[in-house]
């Protein structure tokens, strides 16, 4: 029962965090801009298409008015009409966001596996060059910006030796008539390894050391000795007992992490013209397309609180106490 | 569109207020503020507004820059004229080059909320020779009275025009050759894709943009991404030769009949992409529906024209409102013909959503396919009167993210050409690779700081003069430009040869000059060395 009403109060905290989210959003483009009508209609529209727009958006009624309508409007999917592409943004951004997902969830997922799985290996090859090696590696990918990265990659894998294409998501132009079928292929994959590996690099240190600091302070606890003491093999004591107690606070940066990422990727798209999501954002503030730009922050955002969602879930399955404690 | 002033303001006014009632006894030139781009969006622009700042803080000027996001900047300065000196630029389009525009940014009538002279200078005889030069059909006479102009604005100096920028394209020179490049496009113009010849078995040009359209609607369209491929797609009556001289195009021959009257004879044989023949019909019903759909972006070009009428098999006649001298080089090279059997069924042309909006026109490239982030392509249109001149069987276009990628692009050789400028760091490295030939052509658009001339101490027609003596620009060429560009004198380029004087008043680099003509005027300097008012 607990784990259930934990899962509702959380459910309830998004929808809260998503409304603020909303609201600021309102008011910002608002403040920020000389007249409210200028953040929805834009100059080349004929004055009946302005008229429609002013309507619809209740541009002409008082700002709580306005308030409620763009409320209703953003629950409906309706986040009006781009300035600069002059066509409902609905239509612009739904394959955009798929872009974005494809290539943003499987690189945070492989440095959340893959992450933890190193720092295992690190605190079992304690004192080692492996482990110095790592610790290095690993410090040095987070530091370094990724579009640092993704520019030396550019530079080495894409111009140098040739060998992985530096922009787009496949080989242009390219037949696909859905989304299935454009990433189902070989191509696809070739030009996913490069951004992706880029991503997963840079993602990959935090969890790799999170998990290296909180396993050694496990191995010191009383039951370890215990699970050794019993006869259990080194390798099944840390992979099963260590490592389990070990990942929480894993967890924990991931759900934040998959907030980061999501911001990041911005960069990562750009340098990789991947025509996704953060590439269509940078492309609506160049040309001062408040509607789509609003519409893409809003979007990023629900994605920012989904991903948490999604982590807070894994979390209190991994350790039930979480969602007991705050609901007793 | 106007904005509740500021807090901030209020208080700064309020302070400016007591401060002035303190020290009534001499009053000090006001506060200076230049407005420009952030570092993000120019660097250039950004620097120069802190060279020029110090120029001016050595003259005892207190000044202050403020740099701001691109959009507030076009909304402060042409919406609101809120401000008092700013760093901005004109682009040069192929249209611009008929001085019509640039002179236009000047003209006292253009001084209101939203119009293209925002700094507010009117003077009566400029204004006279704008109108005079507008109806003049001679284009001799007309050179004399647009030079005579230019010496009036660099007399009165309103506007500071900084610098020309160079445009710098890169392509591959192993698989094409002869390519064309014109003054302010450089590569990315109309006339490369009916030029170019393929050195390889590849007849498919890959030209590189860090840009997207905004649509591929006629009547749409307001960007120059858009237009700069929908011209590819559609004729137009005249096109502009690389020399930019107006050549017939869709049209056999051009006409004039007297100041208001042009007549143009089409070209027999033209066919739209879909197999039916281009008409008369076309070519008024294009220009009749323009006017009717009201499209803003046109409306400088078909403003002037009263009516179009049929009088022949194959001859139209326009009548014009105003005698209008770039009618020609203007209106007609850049309204598309468009296919009567296609858009008259269509109400609306500005709602249609971009899988419904007609793609077809009777240029010598067909649209073939638009992929929005990623990839368009046009084909060669073998019915077209230049086909036969054509030697590529398609161009096809990547859209990059940046000017990096776009970089990129060519160095892993994925495309041929670059259709942005190459960025001052790019140009050394391009011109390392021996594929790579670098072209540089000097820009006609301008950056220009203006003034505004509403507020002191821009009024004063020496404190203009003074401040233009302390601009240096030849810092900001070579340093910011890298060299790569042209000190600015008027707002008709140097390279728009057969309109630009170079003849006007220069205003050289010189702080103790500046000093001594304040001086004259009677300014003096306080003791923490602020230049005061003559008393």
């Amino acid at each position: 029962m607990g784990s259930k009403g934990y899962f509702v109060g959380r459910l309830i905290q998004i929808i809260l965090t998503l409304w603020v989210i909303l609201t600021l959003l309102f008011f910002f483009f608002r403040l920020g801009l000389p007249d409210p009508t200028v953040a929805l209609v834009s100059e080349g529209l004929s004055p009946e298409d302005r008229q429609i727009i002013i309507q619809r958006f209740g541009l002409d009624r008082p700002l709580y008015a306005q308030y409620f309508i763009y409320l209703r409007n953003v629950i409906v999917g309706e986040f009006g009409t781009s300035f600069y592409y002059k066509a409902p943004i609905s239509g612009l951004i739904g394959e955009k966001l798929l872009n974005t997902l494809v290539l943003m969830l499987p690189a945070v997922l492989l440095a959340y596996v893959i992450g933890p799985l190193l720092g295992v290996l690190l605190t079992w090859k304690r004192g080692t060059r492996l482990e110095l090696g790592g610790i290095t590696l690993g410090l040095f990918f987070r530091s370094a910006p990724m579009f640092w990265t993704g520019m030396l990659f550019v530079m080495f894998f894409g111009i140098n030796l040739g060998w992985f294409p530096t922009s787009g998501m496949r080989t242009l132009p390219y037949e696909a008539s859905n989304f299935l079928q454009k990433i189902l292929t070989v191509d696809f994959l070739w030009h996913l390894s490069m951004p992706l590996m880029v991503i997963f690099l840079y993602y990959t240190g935090l969890p790799m050391l999170i998990m290296r600091n909180t396993m050694l302070e496990v191995m010191g606890e009383d039951f370890i000795e215990f699970s050794r003491a019993r006869g259990i093999p080194i390798r099944k004591v840390m992979y099963r007992h260590a490592a389990r107690n070990a990942l929480l606070p894993v967890v924990t940066q991931a759900a934040i992490t998959a907030g980061l990422a999501v911001g990041g990727q911005v960069v990562v798209e750009v340098v990789f013209s991947w025509p996704g999501l953060g590439m269509e954002m940078l492309q609506a503030v160049r040309t001062s397309d408040y509607p789509l730009a609003q519409a893409t922050f809003l979007l990023l955002a629900a994605m920012v609180l989904a991903m948490n969602f999604v982590a807070d879930i894994v979390y209190s399955k991994l350790d039930p106490r979480v969602a007991y404690k705050r609901n007793v | 569109m106007r904005r509740p002033k500021s807090l901030k303001t209020l208080m700064l006014l309020l302070l400016v207020m007591v401060i002035s009632t303190v020290m009534m006894s001499s009053k000090l030139v006001p506060e200076i503020e230049i407005i420009t781009t952030t570092e993000a969006y120019d660097p250039i622009r950004y620097e120069a507004a802190f060279i020029i700042a110090e120029g001016w803080r050595s003259l005892g000027f207190q000044v202050n820059v403020r740099p701001m996001e691109f959009s507030t900047i076009l909304s402060k300065f042409y919406d609101q004229q809120d401000f008092d000196a700013t760093i901005l630029g004109w682009s040069g389009r192929v249209e611009r080059l008929d001085p019509q525009h640039f002179l236009g940014t000047l003209h006292g009538e253009q001084t209101d909320l939203g119009a293209n002279n925002p700094g507010g200078y009117v003077d009566p005889e400029y204004d006279a020779l704008f109108e005079k030069q507008s109806r003049e059909f001679d284009v001799f006479a007309r050179r004399e009275v647009i030079l005579k102009m230019q010496e009036i604005a660099a007399r009165d100096i309103p506007v500071n025009v900084l610098f020309y920028r160079d445009e710098v394209n890169a392509y591959n020179n192993e698989r094409f050759s002869n390519y064309v490049v014109m003054a302010g496009e450089a590569l990315y113009n109309e006339w490369t894709p009916l030029r170019v010849e393929p050195l390889t078995d590849k007849r498919v040009l890959t030209i590189g943009t860090p840009q997207e359209p905004d649509n591929i609607n006629p009547l749409s369209s307001t960007s120059v991404w858009g237009w700069k491929f929908m011209r590819m797609v559609y004729d137009k009556l005249v096109r502009l030769s690389p020399d930019v001289e107006p050549i017939p195009w869709a049209a056999e021959e051009i006409i004039p009949i007297d100041d208001l009257t042009v007549d143009i004879i089409l070209r027999s044989g033209m066919k739209f992409h879909d197999g039916m023949p281009v008409t008369v019909e076309d070519v008024k019903f294009t220009f009749d529906y323009y006017i009717e759909k009201d499209f803003a972006y046109f409306r400088p070009f078909y403003r002037v024209i009263d009516r179009t009428d049929i009088i022949g098999e194959n001859r139209v006649r326009f009548t014009l409102k105003d005698p209008y001298a770039p009618f020609i080089t203007v209106t007609l090279a850049q309204i598309p013909i468009l296919p009567k059997h296609i858009w008259e069924k269509i109400e609306n042309p500005a709602d249609l959503s971009p899988a419904n909006t007609p793609t077809v026109g009777s240029g010598p490239f067909m649209f073939d396919r638009y992929d929005r982030g990623e990839y368009k392509r046009i084909v060669t249109f073998k019915d077209h009167f230049a086909a036969g001149d054509i030697k590529i069987d398609a161009v096809e276009y990547i859209i990059y993210a940046d000017a990096e990628g776009v970089f990129t692009g060519l160095l892993t050789k994925r495309i041929d050409m670059t259709a942005w400028r190459l960025e001052p760091g790019q140009i050394p490295l391009a011109e390392r690779e021996s594929f790579i030939t670098v072209v540089s052509v000097p820009d006609f658009g301008y950056y220009h700081l203006t003034m505004n001339l509403r507020r002191e101490p821009f009024d004063n027609l020496v404190v203009r003069r003074a401040l233009s003596h302390a601009i240096d620009k030849n810092t900001i060429i070579s340093v910011l430009l890298q060299g790569r560009g042209e000190p600015g004198t008027s707002v008709i380029a140097p390279i728009n040869a057969f309109w630009h004087n170079p003849e006007v008043v220069k205003y050289e680099y010189n702080l103790a000059g500046a000093r001594q003509l304040l001086q004259s005027a009677g300014f003096t300097w306080d003791a923490q060395g602020r230049i005061v008012y003559p008393e």
